[in-house]
């Protein structure tokens, strides 16, 4: 039974649950703690896959009177299981490795082609636009020469407040799980929902860190700037309504939703003890002794 | 780097000619200048050239063109996903119809802002040009 139960667990937690919680509008006034109900959701989905498999596993070593050839539905639980964590453990290692690489070969090439302006990067290049490369000791904030010429010196301390929050936060480390789990799993078995959530979440986190050292107005205009001086990436066509979302925010600030953390955090620790419990505790119980005596 | 740059068009330099330029202007070894141009030539970034028993050294790329190739790392989205959690963007870049109404929702910010950091802003003022 417990197979069963976490395999469907694992389904609804991987499709339905994303799609519902984005489309909940109040999370985002909840950023951090949105987060980490996205984190909690994500994990409870690959531990319940996980769980499944195991569950599976530790029946099959109990079930003396198995007989050749074995249950095809058992094993094909357990082929399903090994497969998820192989391609979980690959992709992880070569998303880390190819978001390493471009790092450190574009702030090779940015230490070599710009000019450091009191700790910032400089770029001469006619598109204004900020970023940063995140790094455990080499972060870097990156600025074009002409977002210095289009932006006031108001503005300007609200993209580098920006940038700072998500590099002390480490935001990447963030994004970088959920890209994973995006690359890791066919469209057919998830949807992009989770990984554009949260990137979305990270920006309205720094957002407000910016709001609270520069005011909404700075921040509200470096935005529509550096957006507006830009043309939309080819690629993904999107990012547009994220920015027009986060502009928005600044034209109706509210206040930090409590109830709305609370809840989400209730969420999160939940979904990730429920599929633990179910798994841990008939095992702990019942499997173990036997396997022992 | 730059003195490569700056040599430009008279083609390719020794290690002498750079460290010659390098030293004028700081504390250098001849050693470091051979070490960094052995490097940067791994990576592609400058080319050796054979000549007698010395090496020459050029840019691979005019600077522009390099800096061309590093901006299209931020601005294309070739690369999806991986690329953009690898350079954190403060923007993404908007169609001419978003960013018309991006103007509309600034105009709201404008006016209900007055200029002041929202509660809990410790610094100042933000400054407006």
């Amino acid at each position: 039974m417990t197979p069963l139960v976490l395999g469907v667990l694992a389904v609804l937690l991987a499709g339905p649950v994303p799609a519902a919680l984005s489309r909940i509008g109040a999370l985002l006034r909840a950023p951090r703690a949105a987060i980490t109900l996205w984190q909690a959701v994500a994990l409870a989905a690959v531990l319940a896959g996980l769980g499944a498999g195991l569950a599976v596993a530790s029946q099959v070593l109990l079930d003396k009177h198995l007989t050749w050839p074995w249950d095809l539905a058992r094993g094909f639980a357990l082929l399903v299981t090994a497969v998820v964590l192989g391609r979980l453990l690959l992709t992880a290692h070569r998303v880390g490795l190819r978001t390493r690489q471009l790092r450190r070969r574009h702030r090779e090439l940015v230490d070599l082609l710009a000019e450091d302006a009191a700790g910032v990067r400089v770029v001469p290049h006619e598109t204004p636009t900020a970023y940063c490369l995140p790094g455990f000791h080499r972060s870097r904030i990156v600025l074009s020469d002409s977002t210095l010429q289009s932006l006031g010196v108001g503005e300007l301390d609200a993209v580098l407040a920006h940038e700072r929050a998500h590099l002390r936060a480490r935001h990447d480390l963030v994004l970088e799980a959920f890209t994973v789990l995006n690359e890791a799993f066919p469209r057919v078995v998830h949807s992009r929902v989770a990984l554009d959530r949260v990137r979305l979440l990270i920006e309205i986190l720094a957002d407000d860190a910016a709001v609270r050292r520069c005011g909404r107005r700075a921040l509200a205009q470096a935005l529509v700037q550096l957006a507006s001086g830009t043309r939309p990436a080819a690629a993904l066509g999107i990012g547009g309504g994220d920015v027009l979302l986060r502009v928005r925010r600044l034209a109706e600030p509210v206040r930090p939703a409590r109830a709305v953390a609370v809840a989400a955090y209730l969420a999160a620790f939940a979904v990730v003890c429920l599929p633990t419990a179910l798994v841990a505790v008939p095992w702990l119980t019942e499997a173990v002794p036997r396997l022992l005596g | 780097m730059d003195v490569l740059w700056a040599h430009g068009d008279s083609g390719p330099c020794t290690v002498r000619e750079v460290f010659g330029a390098l030293s004028a202007s700081r504390d250098i070894a001849y050693t470091t200048v051979m070490t960094v141009l052995d490097r940067l030539a791994k990576k592609g970034i400058v080319v050796q050239h054979r000549d007698g028993r010395a090496y020459r050294y050029a840019p691979s790329e005019p600077r522009a063109t390099m800096i061309a190739g590093l901006m299209m790392d931020v601005l294309e989205d070739t690369d999806g996903d991986v690329r953009r959690t690898a350079l954190l963007r403060f923007a993404e870049g908007v169609s001419a119809e978003e960013a018309a109404a991006l103007q509309a929702v600034l105009a709201q910010v404008v006016s209900s802002d007055t200029g002041r950091p929202a509660r809990r802003g410790r610094r100042r003022a933000s400054a407006q040009p």
